[in-house]
């Protein structure tokens, strides 16, 4: 037998498949990205003009072109992304040659499996109503495919007997919901990985790099995804205070600024915890990088990082899934009192033969400011009276960068200034060095957090003060304070894009409020808070297989009752109108009022049979006959006869059987 | 009389396996026996009721678990939800697919003799105790690859006709059926096995090449008894082996089923097959070739007995003689 399913079970399956793979096509190359594409419209095409399968040459060929595609984009077939698209790949191949019914269920069931893929690369709160809808279209696809090989083996035709499948499909999820929230909850979970994470899991998650050139944290401004949250224990500090503390960079090649590898270290002295003044927990979204962000200087840090001797929070591993951790601050704190040989030579190096003109004016300033302090203030002021510009619209910098942007260009962001300023003060023969991280945050007043966006990137520089160590100096604060006070967005004079609409920014933040819940509520929950969840319960010791007690116990509360509702409601295989439902209703009070109702009766032979025991017997007659020319009579006129159908629901609704009195022998039972 | 028992060797290569998989057979068959009624009618309650993951189910669980397994190990929350979401609709339809079949009550087998040969069409019939209606339930009869499927509306009866080959003349017993659903997502098939409380009678195979009726050939050498030059009788019912040329077409769309012409010679004389009068190798030949004669002879509409040596039959027309005779040599031996 040929197993052949019907056309609309393949749009089915082509639409299941299709939701599926969509966020995966988003963050693919476009050329992987237009072959499933393809596939996916040829085959929906194929199935619409019931054509057959393509010939297998054409087939193969597509599979290895796709093949060789990922190889070319990716170098390799390992790794997440790879793995995935390559998954993509082959279900597309699959798509093309499913023209059989069991090959329509592994691409359906498939689905399943690729909505759940992609919450290794994002778990953002719309992809919650991703995968609600993807599972229902698969579920849905799966309950039509096996409706068509029920109706093969029935030897029907056609397979008109599955018209509610989505409505069915929906049905059986939303049932399934209680159950799996029972699951999430209390499933047991492993409170360390039994693997590691691949590098480069995540979908363009760049966050700050290790290094910096002029011109890089642009593309951050544009990007306006969060990327941390921090709550306070006590109050927020000032705005002026916010400097989150990512990479610090020491060596300049001309171009770009790097790490130093001796920075690796840990630092030799801390500041001691106990009296530290700034107690907050920060939520990191995963960013593919180790860097954990802390506010001027960390005193207390979380296990999983260790601090460096530039006072760096790295994290053991990547962060790939959201992070939260503790931490605590202290300001007051003055860095290592004394600076080594080896660490001053490398504070202070310039590459050779650069900038001249940034030299000769570090020289002339430093002729007329002995005292390193005022040298520093001379530049800043410099900087705040002299025509320098705040701006995101540059021009990129070319071999003498510091030059180019001190005398010509006078316009960018802080980077510019922030490099320009520290190849001043070496220059200067005062040791300096470039601090990247964010700086200040949205204060969501109503739930109490900072949210700090990718577009809050800054950078700026430390400088070496004999007496008091490392110094922050930020030089973009001098240009444009509002760039501190008020955020990145605020120091640019005109917005970016219409999307910059203030309410539009408003409704954004009100979103991200949303998300915030989401991150701590549903994707912070571990075996730690799972564990402290089932502690609040008092049922904090009782195990694993008590927890799964717990688990096979509850599903059945949950499950058990709505087994009992369910198979008659999915089951109902033809749906009944408005117009039966009432006949129904209406046969079902008369037979409460004492009239038996044998199944096979027609309206008609009701009518003569109850007639006689009642009153009113032929009112009924007449709402029979009237219920038998609405539900079998030829159709004139569709209007007329729903305002008919109307009239007689309400007509049926009011009729009160009203029996004779009881004397006739086969009287009522009531 | 003789019993033929019903064989599954030619039609299923792996039933034909080993002794020990026929005695584990065996000892399942009393095992399902032992737990309650296994003849129709019969209503199949929880005890009669046998669930089990499909090939597809099993995939699938093998798919849930690698994505349990991955959501866990990176404590990815919403791959974990999908993951439960996606067991628990498979839950539900496991208990859906047990609900599907449960409270059907398997009402009667029936099936019209037929020559052995042909397909047997056994009528089951299904009717729902619960007010459930019900999709996708299968009959099927394993070793044989034959299934038919129906659905039930609520409180609804239906028949499905499964079809039974038959190899031998005689009482035929139908193996073990199986009504099984794999309703609604094909991840759990439900089944009950029942066995038809009676026995079949088949026909024995009328021979395809018959002398010419023995009576006809000595009287009547110009024409064949009862073809188109004589008198047109009357309509009946299209049966097998009629000449396509003798359905009245017109006739056959106003009463929406085929008839045949039937002719008749009005100075009918009286027919004895006898089983001494075939001529044939074994008894079967012999067998089959009367039952040519008397299919040919009740086409021609002439009135005919049948002697069997031990049993005869008196001489009558009509589809009453011709039932008891064809009955008369099947059960013959």
């Amino acid at each position: 037998m040929t197993q052949k399913p019907s056309q609309a079970t393949f749009l089915l399956v082509i639409g299941a498949f299709g939701f599926a793979v969509f966020p995966h096509l988003l963050a693919m190359p476009a050329s992987i990205a237009g072959l499933i594409v393809l596939a996916i419209v040829w085959r929906a095409i194929a199935a619409m003009r019931q054509s057959g399968p393509p010939q297998m040459l054409l087939r193969a060929a597509l599979t290895f072109l796709g093949l060789g595609l990922v190889v070319m984009n990716f170098g390799t077939l390992w790794g997440r992304r790879a793995a995935t698209v390559l998954l993509c790949v082959m279900l597309a191949a699959k798509l093309m040659e499913t023209f059989r019914l069991r090959d329509a269920r592994v691409v359906a069931a498939l689905c399943f499996f690729l909505i759940a893929i992609q919450f290794l690369f994002s778990q953002k709160l719309v992809l919650f109503g991703y995968l609600l809808v993807g599972c229902w279209l698969a579920t849905a696809a799966l309950i039509r495919i096996q409706g068509d090989d029920d109706d093969l083996d029935a030897c029907k035709a056609d397979s008109s007997t599955n018209p509610g499948v989505l409505s069915h499909g929906l049905m059986l999820m939303a049932l399934a919901i209680p159950f799996a929230l029972v699951l999430f909850t209390l499933f047991p979970r492993l409170a360390t990985p039994l693997w590691g994470m691949p590098d480069n899991a995540l979908d363009g998650k760049t966050g700050l790099s290790d290094e910096m050139s002029p011109g890089n944290i642009a593309n951050l401004f544009a990007d306006d995804s969060p990327a941390f949250r921090v709550e306070f224990d006590a109050e927020l500090p000032a705005r002026e205070d916010l400097y989150w503390r990512g990479p610090v960079l020491w060596r300049f090649d001309g171009r770009t600024w790097r790490r130093l590898f001796y920075s690796e270290r840990a630092p030799e002295r801390l500041p001691e915890a106990s009296s530290a003044p700034l107690r907050y927990s920060v939520q990191l979204e995963p960013s593919e990088q180790r860097w954990l962000f802390s506010l001027d200087y960390p005193a207390t840090w979380p296990d999983e990082a260790r601090l460096t001797a530039d006072f760096e929070l790295l994290a053991k591993q990547p962060v790939t899934t959201l992070m939260s951790y503790q931490l605590s601050s202290q300001p007051d704190f003055v860095d290592t009192p004394e600076l080594s040989g080896v660490l001053r030579r490398m504070a202070l190096e310039l590459p050779a033969g650069s900038n001249p003109r940034s030299r000769a004016h570090a020289l002339e300033l430093r002729r007329r400011h002995a005292d390193d302090r005022a040298l520093v203030d001379a530049v800043l002021e410099w900087f705040n009276q002299d025509e320098f510009f705040y701006s995101l619209e540059t021009a990129p910098l070319g071999r003498h960068g510091a030059d180019e942007f001190l005398f010509d260009l006078r316009t960018g962001y802080c980077e510019y200034y922030a490099s320009a300023f520290v190849v001043l003060m070496r220059a200067a023969g005062i040791p300096a060095r470039i601090v990247t991280g964010y700086q200040g945050g949205y204060w969501q007043r109503s739930d109490n957090y900072l949210l700090v966006r990718q577009s809050d990137a800054h950078a700026w520089a430390e400088v070496w003060f004999d007496d008091q160590g490392w110094t922050r100096i930020d030089p973009t604060a001098a240009v444009s304070p509002s760039r501190i006070l008020g955020g990145a967005r605020n120091a640019v004079a005109d917005a970016r894009n219409w999307l910059d609409a203030e309410w539009l920014y408003q409704l954004r933040n009100q979103y991200d409020r949303l998300q915030h819940l989401w991150n701590q509520r549903v994707l912070g929950f571990d075996a730690l808070r799972q564990q402290n969840l089932l502690s609040g319960l008092g049922l904090g010791n009782i195990g694993t297989a008590g927890q799964a007690a717990l688990v096979i116990a509850l599903a059945a509360i949950v499950l058990g009752p709505l087994v009992f509702v369910l198979a008659g409601l999915i089951n109902s295989s033809q749906p009944r109108g408005r117009l039966e439902r009432s006949w129904d209703d209406f046969r079902h009070r008369l037979e409460k009022a004492g009239l038996e109702m044998p199944a096979h009766e027609t309206p008609m032979e009701l009518a003569q049979r109850a007639s006689g025991r009642l009153k009113n017997g032929h009112e009924l007659q007449t709402l029979a006959e009237r219920y038998c020319a609405l539900r079998y009579g030829l159709i004139a006129d569709p209007i007329r006869v729903r305002v008919q159908e109307k009239q007689f629901r309400a007509a049926a609704m009011a009729w009160r059987a009203c029996f004779e009195p009881l004397n006739s022998r086969d009287g009522p039972i009531d | 009389m003789s019993s033929a028992r019903f064989s599954t060797k030619p039609a299923s290569p792996e039933a034909a396996g080993s002794r020990w998989m026929r005695s584990l057979q065996g000892w399942l068959s009393r095992w399902i026996q032992r737990r309650g009624p296994v003849h129709p009618p019969l209503l199949l309650g929880y005890r009669q009721v046998y669930i089990l993951p499909t090939r597809f189910g099993w995939l699938v669980a093998l798919l849930l678990f690698a994505m349990l397994l991955g959501s866990l190990n990176f404590n990815n929350n919403l791959g974990l939800f999908t993951t439960f979401l996606v067991a628990g609709i498979g839950l539900l339809s496991m208990h859906i697919a047990h609900r599907n079949l449960e409270g059907i009550r398997v009402q009667h087998c029936q099936a019209e003799p037929v020559f052995a040969g042909q397909d047997l069409q056994l009528i089951i019939t299904l009717q729902d105790a619960r007010k459930r209606a019900r999709s996708g339930l299968i009959a099927e009869i394993r070793p044989l690859r034959r299934s038919r499927g129906v659905g039930l509306q609520r409180s609804g009866r239906a028949e499905l006709g499964l079809p039974v080959p038959t190899r031998q003349r005689g009482w035929m017993n139908v193996p073990r059926i199986r009504l099984r659903t794999r309703y609604p997502l094909g991840w759990f098939e439900a089944w009950s096995w029942f066995w038809p409380r009676q026995r079949f009678l088949v026909w024995p195979q009328p021979a395809d090449h018959a002398p010419g009726l023995p009576h006809a050939a000595d009287q009547d050498r110009h024409s064949h008894p009862g073809d188109e030059s004589d008198e047109f009788h009357g309509l009946r019912e299209w049966r097998e082996g009629d000449p396509l040329h003798r359905i009245a077409w017109k006739a056959s769309q106003r009463h929406q089923t085929l008839l045949a012409r039937r002719f008749t010679r009005p100075d009918q004389g009286q027919l004895l097959l006898r089983l001494a009068d075939a001529p044939g190798a074994s008894l079967d030949e012999r067998i089959a070739i009367l039952t040519r004669w008397v299919i040919d002879a009740d086409r021609g509409g002439f009135e005919y007995g049948l002697d069997l040596g031990a049993t005869s039959i008196a001489a009558a027309a009509g589809d009453q003689q011709r039932v008891k005779c064809l009955n008369a040599l099947a059960e013959l031996g």
